[in-house]
Formats: C-alpha cells, structure tokens, sequence
C-alpha cells in the first residue's frame, strides 16, 4: 500500500472524513482540517508510520496543502528514518 | 436591583439524567451509591462511589469527543438541558450580555489520570494531543460559552466543594446589579478516577462500604456515620433578569433570592460553625428574609464525623429554637458528594422541592446521633405545605462557605 492510500486510509477511519473525498490532489482546508485537527492528525501519523515530526503545526498547514502534499511530507520522514515499512 | 428568574434546569446525576428522573428518585430514597468498576478499583480500599450512567457518544461526535473530559461531557450535556428547559430564552439575546460561571473543584481530573498513566505506568513520552484542553480547569465552561455564543464574562470558580454554590451566587449578581441579562450557572465534576479516588482515600474522610448494602454507605446526621462518597455529574441552571422572562412569558421555577459567602480562616479542612452560621444569615439578609421563612434546607450534610454536628450546630445559632421544626436533608446520601458540583445539584433538589411542595428524606438515617438532633426528614419524603423559601448549603475544605437561598415564583 502507499503512503497516499495509508494515510487516506488513516484519515477516513480516525478523523471520519468520507474516503471518496481524500485523493491526492483534495485540499487539506476543504477537508475541515484546521491548525488544531492538524495537530491530532500529526499525533495519529507518528503513531501509524513510526516517524516523529516536529514541524509545528502552524508550518504545516503553511507547507501542505493537499493530501498529496502531505503523502510526499510522509515519504521525505520515511526516507530521513531509512525505512519505508511501518513499524511492527 | 434586578429580580433573578431561575428558568431552566438541567441535571446529569448519579440518579439519572434529567431533573424529573433525579428528583423522582430522591423522594423515592433510592441511592446510587454502588460498587465500582474500573481497571484498578480493586486496589481501592473501599471501591465505592455513585456514577452517572452517561455516554458521551451518544451526545458528541468522535471528533468533538477526543476535545471533552467527562467533567465537560456533563456540563455541556446539562447546559443544553437547561437551555430546552427555559423554552425560547436564546430567542432575541443579547449575547454580549450572556454569559456563563461554572464551579468545578477537580476539573479535568480524567485527563490528568490518563496522562500520567500514559506517562508513568506505560512509559510513554508522548500525550495525548489536547490533554491540556482537555483537563484545564475552565474547560467545561469555555464549552458552554462557545456552544452557545455567549461573549459576556465566562468565569470557573474553584473553592472545593463549594464551587458550584459559588458559581451561582455570583451569576446571580451579575444579573442583579443590570451586568448580564441571562447566565448559564452550575457545576461539573467527575472525580471516580483511579487517582483522584485514591487521593481521597488517603485523607481518610470516605466512607466505609455498609456490609449489607453498599447503597446505604453515605449516612449523614446519623450516629454510624463513616465519611463521606464520591459521586459525579452536573447541574446548570439559566438564570435570567426576572423582567425579561416576564416579558417573554417564561415559566419561572424559582427565584435566586439570598447568597451568603463567608471564609472560615481557621482551618484548611477542619469546617467551622461560626463561618457557616455567619454564610447562612448573610444570605437571609441578602433575600430580605427571616430565619421563619425558610421551609427546608438542603443541608451540605457530607456524612463525615467533622461536618455534620459542627453543622447541626450552625442550623441552631442561625434558627434557634426553630431549627428543631425545620426539615433539613442530606441528599448526598442518596447521590453521593459531587465536590465542586454539589451546591448545585442540591439546589436544584431544593428549587424542586419547592416546586413540588415535598422534601426529599436523608436516607440511612437509622441510629440517631445525639449531636445531631434536628429534624433531617428520614422516614422518607415528606409533603410541606406552602414552601416559600428553601436553603442550600455548601461549605467546603480551603473554608469557603456558600448558601444559597431560593424563593418561589
């Protein structure tokens, strides 16, 4: 699975959000995620792919605007972390 | 100075979720003093306390969940209530001139456990993302606030056991000296966690578990009184400039008509009957009343050793001879101590009684306690004709005293 479709997943089943809306290029603010939802997300995201990000979330928000933006953000952690499974 | 209308009334308690629920099963005498269930209640020497039976799911998303305690849980949830009670109050606010005041002596106390859980038993470095919203202190009245777009002064008093007395007689004010037209006034608590349960334990002022019925534990006034239990839950009132629910035609359960507020200084825990009898004339002064026309009061009456004769006593020095043909309640033995939410589920049983023209009973009250030889209705409920006027106590470790007295419509 892909780090788009996981971290789709992960938004649909954690923050509710109907998974027909979350393709690649679906903006992160019409999706209702605000400063402090992204701070929750950020949490659930360490937790799903063993990555820390230290970002805050106001450089977040600034940074991703997409889901997409957000799956290429995760991939640079996993990268930076010299793996891309998820932890056990 | 302006007339204060109490015209709404909302109640999450131990004994139901609803201020006819509740009241009903005071007159009944049913307690909801139980066991306990939890992950580490078996290390609680006496696993006992009165719980609401609430689930928050079924009044919040998941989303706004992840944002509530359960102490908020039960604000919000009564605030709403009381809201629908007081039928069209939000029609043609002024909401710069609404505001809220919550007393809360623990507040997010849940949140606190679960974090510390998290971070010493499960060694964890990371909490969860909005513990600090979740257990701040003003939480449960911020809630309110924002719910309902009330912009005037939004206030979270803490003073022990009684906050919530406090919360209410200060909203009261703000109301009769013409700051605020409407308030949302009350309190929530939710202390039955591992921590705060222990906490208590270790004061050593809870009670032991009556070895034939776990339910008659809380004996206030009564001579094999063992201390006092710990219950949960929430009671919000609407309190409005009595000229605006006349003009809106609001039905009025009550009028807030007296508050007393004085400081023992003498002691951290240790309650005072010079100080409680100074809150009780202080608040008979306040609502132009006589120590006659008062026809209940809903005693503090916690069930420990060091409150109840020393209130027995105050009752004495503020009615004299009186005191002895006043019906004065503990219902605490029925929905436990709800700490800072106490005052104001108690008034709200007093406010009810009034309405009904019947007192709830102090339950368990078998073996009299010659220190305490008032009159603490415990045959069960009791009619009283024509109650004009009810009383509420609160008095609370840190030695902050509040009664409240409450007038019919």
């Amino acid at each position: 699975m892909s780090t788009l479709e996981r971290l789709a997943a992960l938004l649909s089943k954690e923050f509710a959000i109907d998974p027909a809306r979350l393709g690649p290029a679906a903006r992160l603010e019409d999706l209702d995620i605000d400063s402090l939802r992204m701070i929750e997300i950020a949490f659930a995201v360490e937790d799903a792919f063993g990555v820390k990000i230290t970002d805050e979330p106001s450089q977040l928000m600034a940074r991703l605007k997409t889901v997409g933006d957000f799956a290429s953000y995760v991939d640079g952690l996993l990268a930076a972390a010299g793996t891309s499974k998820a932890p056990p | 100075m302006k007339r204060v209308a109490v015209t709404g009334i909302g109640v999450i308690s131990p004994l139901g979720n609803d201020s006819a629920t509740f009241f009903a099963a005071l007159l009944a005498g049913r307690s909801a003093i139980a066991r306990l269930e939890g992950r580490f209640h078996e290390r609680l020497a006496c696993p006992i306390g009165a719980a609401a039976t609430f689930d928050g799911t079924r009044h919040f998303d998941a989303a706004k969940l992840r944002m509530l305690d359960r102490v908020s849980q039960f604000a919000l949830a009564a605030a709403a209530q009381a809201i629908a009670d007081a039928q069209g109050v939000l029609e043609g606010i002024d909401h710069s001139r609404a505001g809220v005041f919550v007393g809360t002596g623990m507040g997010g106390a849940q949140s606190v456990d679960d974090g510390y859980h998290a971070l010493y038993a499960e060694a964890s470095d990371r909490l969860k993302p909005f513990t600090v919203l979740l257990s701040m202190t003003n939480a449960p009245g911020a809630w309110i606030g924002l719910e309902h777009g009330f912009t005037g002064a939004n206030l979270t008093y803490s003073t022990a056991c009684s906050s919530s007395a406090v919360a209410i007689g200060e909203a009261a004010r703000r109301i009769a000296h013409g700051e605020a037209d409407v308030m949302i006034a009350g309190g929530a608590e939710a202390p039955l966690n591992f921590g705060t349960l222990k906490a208590w334990e270790a004061l050593r002022t809870l009670a032991s578990e009556d070895p034939l019925d776990a339910s008659a534990s809380c004996k206030p006034f009564a001579k094999d009184r063992s201390g006092l239990v710990l219950g949960e839950g929430a009671a919000m009132f609407v309190l409005e400039d009595r000229d605006r629910a006349t003009a809106r035609g609001a039905r009025v359960h009550a009028e807030i008509a007296g508050y007393g507020l004085t400081t023992d200084a003498a002691h951290i825990t240790r309650p005072s009957a010079h100080g409680q009898a100074s809150a009780m004339r202080l608040a008979l002064e306040d609502a132009h009343l006589a120590p006659q026309d008062i026809g209940y009061v809903n005693a503090h009456g916690t069930g420990t050793a060091a409150n109840d004769g020393v209130e027995t006593t105050a009752i004495k020095g503020v009615f004299g001879k009186r005191a002895y043909a006043l019906p004065v309640s503990s219902t605490k033995s029925m929905h436990g101590h709800l700490l800072g939410a106490a005052g104001a589920l108690e008034l709200a049983a007093a406010i009810l009684a009034m309405g009904r023209g019947v007192v709830p009973p102090t339950a368990h009250l078998k073996v009299r306690d010659p220190e305490c030889d008032l009159d603490y209705v415990s045959e069960g409920a009791r009619p009283v004709a024509a109650l004009g006027a009810v009383m509420s106590s609160s008095f609370a470790f840190g030695g902050t005293n509040a009664v409240l007295i409450a007038r019919g419509p």
